[in-house]
């Protein structure tokens, strides 16, 4: 156990090293979203409800975690494409050990970015901090585990080359099908159900449902919650057994 | 005692038999080269023997351990150096050592001493600072050797560790692996005759998965009527029809 955790300690730091020294990384994962967080409200707060700080902070929150899928699965890709996943597979360390590495020293980073957008957030809608926001910040550490499980799954399926075409098609999904920058009320039933089925809109409303009040708590927090985390265990359970698989071929 | 012995140690990928029954001690303490041309099954071999690969038929000891039913003390033995050069790229030459010795259950103490080994051995401590990715392409070959050697094996597998050196490097790493020789047992795969030459006990040749020869420089060339082992190693891969 203590041999294990050592190798665990190891790995994180190494990941986590190579993640913040890559200053694209932090562009897309911090920069950009604050960017758009900002933006988005001075144009557009006015116009509609959508652009709220209370309903924009968090959805930017959730946004901001579909980089670390592009970003945990290039780690990975890359670690295999240069042969160093097949040199540290001569160690003992097991393929639990080398995925809870690549996902736990993002960990941090999702609470660096949780708590400066509602940080910024609440500068332009003080009715954003409270208990519920402090709340929220925890919460947004379960969203990211979806995405991360599907980092370390795509970075072990993919190629250095392709995981970045990958991982936009997830950016995209959760951009378009969280609801987070357009109405939803004019789609039609059939893409709601869609909306409602998959992870990405429950991601967004289970951060969003947490800051502005949970009425119903099974429709606003329980029903988007389980839902999310079947889709996380999912990930984790497809991304150990794929990368186990790839470990012995 | 054998640092790996082999009986009928076979790897095969649907239609393609890539080590077709190999059958091979190689004794502790010994530099033992593996040559062989493109797709001989030289790097299947060494990856089956450092569990890397699961072997489809046959048995082997590795340091005395069961391929396959007691992987988990042979990878406390064993060391591998990839063909490919396999490096923490963003980390610093000292944190790539730190790395790959906290990953062998090493202590701080025992960290510093293994780096200042390496710096040693390797002169790496001139760069112990600098990021992996900003060395040159040699001094990341050398690195990834180096770590490699971190984690104190009993048994070294080196795959083609001179590839795309140049030749002042190339005969820099040949001292270094001399130096290695007695100390651990090593198995070096290899394209360059002259570095079999210089460095082997004894030398194995393969092709198409088969193992043609075993045995030292001196019963090859007795074997081959040839006096070096690029000619004699054309000898035995060609069959005998080729008279370079």
């Amino acid at each position: 156990m203590r041999e294990s955790l050592s190798r665990l300690y190891a790995l994180s730091k190494r990941n986590a090293k190579e993640i913040v020294r890559d200053p694209l990384s932090l562009i897309f994962m911090i920069g950009l979203p604050l960017f758009m967080e900002i933006l988005f409200y001075l144009l557009f707060h006015k116009l509609t409800d959508q652009f709220q700080m209370i309903y924009l902070a968090p959805g930017i929150v959730v946004f901001s975690q579909a980089f670390l899928t592009l970003f945990t699965g290039q780690l990975i890709a890359l670690d295999r494409s240069t042969s160093l996943l097949t040199r540290l597979y001569v160690s003992k360390a097991t393929p639990v050990e080398f995925i809870l590495s690549y996902a736990l020293p993002i960990l941090p980073l999702t609470l660096v970015q949780s708590i400066l957008f509602f940080l910024v957030g609440g500068i332009f809608d003080a009715g954003l901090f409270g208990v519920k926001m402090l709340l929220a910040i925890p919460l947004s550490l379960v969203t990211s585990l979806f995405f991360i499980g599907m980092g370390i799954l795509f970075g072990s399926l993919c190629s250095e080359k392709s995981i970045g075409g990958i991982a936009s098609i997830l950016i995209a999904c959760q951009s378009v099908l969280s609801g987070m920058w357009f109405p939803i009320e004019g789609l039609g039933d059939g893409m709601l159900a869609l909306m409602n089925a998959l992870p990405f809109r429950n991601a967004t409303l289970l951060v969003q449902n947490t800051v502005n009040g949970i009425g119903d708590a099974f429709a606003d927090f329980w029903r988007p919650l389980l839902i999310l985390l079947g889709y996380t265990l999912a990930a984790f359970v497809s991304a150990v057994l794929v990368f186990r698989r790839k470990m012995k071929q | 005692m054998a640092a790996i012995r082999t009986t009928n140690l076979t790897k095969s990928y649907k239609d393609l038999v890539a080590v077709d029954n190999l059958n091979l001690t190689v004794e502790e303490g010994e530099l033992f080269s593996l040559l062989g041309v493109n797709g001989a099954g030289k790097t299947t071999t060494v990856k089956m023997l450092s569990t890397l690969v699961k072997p489809t038929s046959g048995e082997a000891t590795v340091c005395g351990f069961a391929l396959g039913r007691e992987d988990g003390k042979i990878k406390e033995l064993v060391d591998i150096s990839m063909q490919e050069t396999a490096i923490a790229r963003k980390l610093t030459v000292r944190e790539n050592i730190e790395l790959f010795a906290r990953l062998s259950g090493q202590k701080k103490d025992e960290i510093a001493e293994t780096a200042r080994r390496i710096y040693e051995d390797f002169g790496l401590g001139k760069v112990a600072n600098k990021k992996a990715a900003e060395l040159s392409g040699g001094w990341q070959r050398k690195l990834s050797i180096a770590l490699s050697l971190v984690t104190r094996p009993k048994l070294l597998f080196l795959d083609e560790p001179t590839l795309g050196l140049d030749v002042l490097a190339r005969r820099e790493l040949w001292r270094v692996i001399e130096n290695l020789k007695g100390k651990m047992t090593i198995v070096l795969t290899t394209h360059y005759m002259e570095e079999a030459e210089a460095l082997s006990d004894r030398i194995g040749i393969m092709r198409d998965g088969r193992l043609l020869f075993v045995g030292t420089k001196e019963e090859l060339y007795a074997k081959t009527g040839k006096n070096d082992v690029e000619n004699a190693f054309i000898e035995v891969v060609s069959g005998g029809d080729c008279n370079a």
